[in-house]
């Protein structure tokens, strides 16, 4: 465990920031474009300036809504093995989601992604044990009429036991996805009970604004009570303040806003406290998800979330890389260890390049490593008396070996991570088994576990209930890349 | 003060991104009888152009690119009225529509592009965000627009962009219109897929491309 989460702020200026948002809150206000959600804030006492269509939230209503924010937030699996919560799961390790390409696995050109690459990083995210949470990798370019969304669903679905996450783009779609987790569960009642399809939406836009659609969605979902979370995204020199305190105060704002909003459509409907705040790169204006201020800014979000008592994480393990190089692992390296350290609870960081416009089946496999060496971060010294082990620096004494003790025997599987990609070999070793690279290595894993069969796949009887309701449906298969087999 | 230190202080104004000197000097033009239009091509765009070049050359970041344009309109606001008033016309480029698809509310990065199209010698008609696909076809035939430039920065509304050109091979009006997208997650390869007529990945390039396809090069 981590004792003392590390924090770049005191008490005080913890609070200022809290103070500061409610002030943006109040005196600026949000411009929200659904109506529905303006109503809602009006009926609970917000200013709405109709013909502005800008909300102004009194204190008041956002300290009242706010100690309704509930401590933790559970994502559920279609095995209940796979459930996890935050934070005491925490750091719950994540996919980054919906990018248009992949790196094909065999030719390793990019090109638009498939409902069978779904499938296929389904099956991956399955079998790798530092992910917990499945959020759907890429879009599905095959996607038949008015199946947009259930071609990424049913794959991820159909191969993956983990909690799946994912968004949509219409309500009309969302609730295809809702009869989808039924058909999968074996009837409402039972996918009410254990609803293994996560939510997630982007309803605040930066700055201070909220969409049409994302928040209909959002409102839908936490009105019907199915897990749903959002996460805020601001981007320092655009969409917020060039300054990382002021974009950590309009985050928090926006936070807030969202949060409050849920509360108001459901008293205690889970939340996180999920970001995904950036610097843009002032040089072009470019998009750099992979920034060390991602990282810092986290830092910043977990202790607003821990002031909050709330779950918080988000995607901080990004990288412009475009290919899965030194870049790509230090990006998501050095980000992720900083928001690990300060206590964020979720890292959205496995798969995905060029700062989430192309999955990598190679970049998944180092990112799992990186997520297993992460979640050893927050294993700690593991302190125990026990642990201390001072009968055996005695016994072996000055001058021993602890190398054939049955102390260490016990331990040598567990106390440390055994990395399997990065390699420790000497060189001699390593030439004679090919002298390959991360990436080499990282692919011949990809390819053992693609050539295999997939254990998580449906019953045929399930397929068969869920392809009588919808009619061409992708095919969703785990079958191994042209090349492969 | 003589008219080539007017105009050059007019090139220097945007530049430096200095409104108040654009200002300043847009009066004296004025006042020094210098034809607006000249104050305009031979001042403010000659230093507009050498920040764009200064841009794409990494030198100049992106900020400096838009107080640039900021300094340029705010030098228009007191040149425009004498150039209609003397029944002149500074030459356009043509007519573009932008704004963001359906779905997609973030506006920055087309504003962005509206404003470098509009300091490029285009006539800007912005439609703002959220934009339905008839809506935007709508209003690009209401304009009598010359080209369409279609933002999004999600990847779940880039549909969205394909959409819009569809409609209009249905509505048999593909031909009326050059079609530009862009965006964050747009690329080339996006725009081939979806027979968009041009991409940039800039706003600097949005331009560029923007003048190639009217055939108003150079």
């Amino acid at each position: 465990m981590i004792v003392r989460f590390a924090e770049l702020l005191t008490p005080d200026q913890v609070e200022r920031v809290h103070e500061a948002s409610l002030e943006i809150l109040e005196q600026v206000g949000l411009l929200v474009h659904n109506e529905g959600a303006r109503a809602l804030f009006a009926q609970h006492g917000c200013r709405v300036a109709a013909e502005m269509q800008v909300v102004k939230f009194p204190r008041a209503v956002v300290e009242d809504f706010r100690t309704a924010f509930p401590p933790t937030f559970s994502f559920r699996g279609r095995d209940p093995e796979h459930d996890r919560v935050l934070p005491d799961d925490g750091p719950v390790v994540v996919t980054a989601s919906s990018a248009p390409n992949i790196i094909d696995p065999v030719t390793g050109v990019e090109r638009r992604a498939r409902s069978d690459d779904i499938a296929r990083i389904a099956h991956l995210i399955n079998e790798l044990p530092g992910y917990d949470v499945f959020s759907i990798s890429t879009l599905a370019d095959d996607a038949p009429a008015g199946q947009y969304s259930l071609a990424r669903f049913y794959p991820a679905l159909k191969n993956c036991l983990k909690p799946v996450r994912g968004n949509t783009p219409s309500v009309e779609e969302l609730e295809k996805v809702l009869r989808l987790g039924a058909l999968v569960a074996g009837g409402e009642e039972a996918y009410r009970e254990r609803p293994f399809v996560t939510l997630h939406y982007c309803p605040v836009v930066s700055p201070l604004t909220m969409d049409v659609d994302s928040t209909e969605m959002t409102m839908f979902a936490v009105k019907e009570g199915w897990p749903c979370y959002g996460s805020v995204v601001p981007n320092a020199g655009v969409s917020a303040p060039l300054t990382l305190m002021g974009t950590l105060a309009q985050c928090n704002a926006e936070f807030l806003a969202l949060g409050v909003l849920m509360q108001m459509l459901r008293p205690g409907a889970p939340l996180i406290y999920a970001t995904l705040p950036t610097v843009a790169d002032m040089r072009t204006g470019a998009y750099a998800a992979g920034a060390i201020e991602t990282g810092i800014l986290h830092m910043g979000c977990a202790q607003m979330a821990h002031y909050y008592n709330v779950p918080s994480g988000g995607y901080m393990g990004l990288t412009n890389a475009k290919v899965n190089d030194a870049q790509s692992g230090y990006e998501t390296g050095m980000s992720t260890l900083a928001g690990v350290l300060a206590g964020a609870d979720m890292l959205n960081m496995g798969g995905l390049l060029d700062a989430l416009l192309a999955f990598d089946f190679a970049k998944a496999v180092i990112d799992n490593e990186i997520a297993l060496m992460l979640k050893r971060v927050r294993r700690g010294l593991e302190f125990g008396e026990e642990n201390l082990a001072l009968d055996l620096i005695a016994e072996v004494g000055p001058g021993g070996t602890f190398i054939d003790q049955r102390h260490t025997l016990k331990r040598m599987r567990t106390t440390a991570l055994l990395p399997e990609i990065a390699d420790r070999d000497t060189r001699d070793q390593w030439e004679a088994k090919g002298a390959l690279d991360s990436q080499a290595r990282a692919m011949r894993r990809v390819r053992e576990i693609l050539t295999q069969d997939n254990p998580a796949v449906f019953s045929p009887e399930v397929d068969a209930r869920i392809r009588a309701e919808f009619e061409d449906l992708v095919a969703g298969e785990t079958i191994p890349p042209h090349g492969w087999a | 003060m003589d008219k080539t230190q007017i105009l050059e202080n007019l090139a220097h104004a945007a530049i430096e991104g200095d409104e108040d000197l654009a200002r300043e000097s847009a009066e004296q033009a004025l006042s020094n009888q210098i034809d607006p239009l000249e104050a305009v091509e031979q001042g403010l765009s000659k230093g507009m152009a050498v920040v764009g070049a200064r841009f794409e050359s990494g030198e100049a970041f992106l900020p400096e690119l838009l107080m640039a344009a900021g300094a340029f309109d705010a030098a228009m606001e007191i040149l425009q009225p004498e150039i209609e008033a003397q029944k002149k016309e500074i030459t356009k480029l043509g007519t573009v529509l932008i704004g963001t698809v359906k779905g997609d509310v973030h506006s920055i990065g087309k504003n962005v592009v509206a404003t470098v199209l509009g300091t490029s010698g285009f006539d800007v008609v912005d439609i703002g965000v959220d934009n339905a696909t008839l809506d935007i076809i709508q209003e690009a035939k209401k304009a009598k627009a010359d080209v369409i430039a279609l933002s999004s920065l999600m990847t779940t509304t880039m549909p969205a962009q394909r959409e819009v050109i569809e409609v209009l091979e249905e509505m048999s009006l593909r031909d009326k219109f050059l079609v530009m997208v862009g965006g964050g997650p747009v690329n080339q390869e996006w725009a081939d897929e979806i027979g968009a007529d041009g991409y940039g990945k800039s706003a600097v390039q949005a331009a560029e491309v923007a003048r190639r396809l009217l055939g108003r090069e150079g």
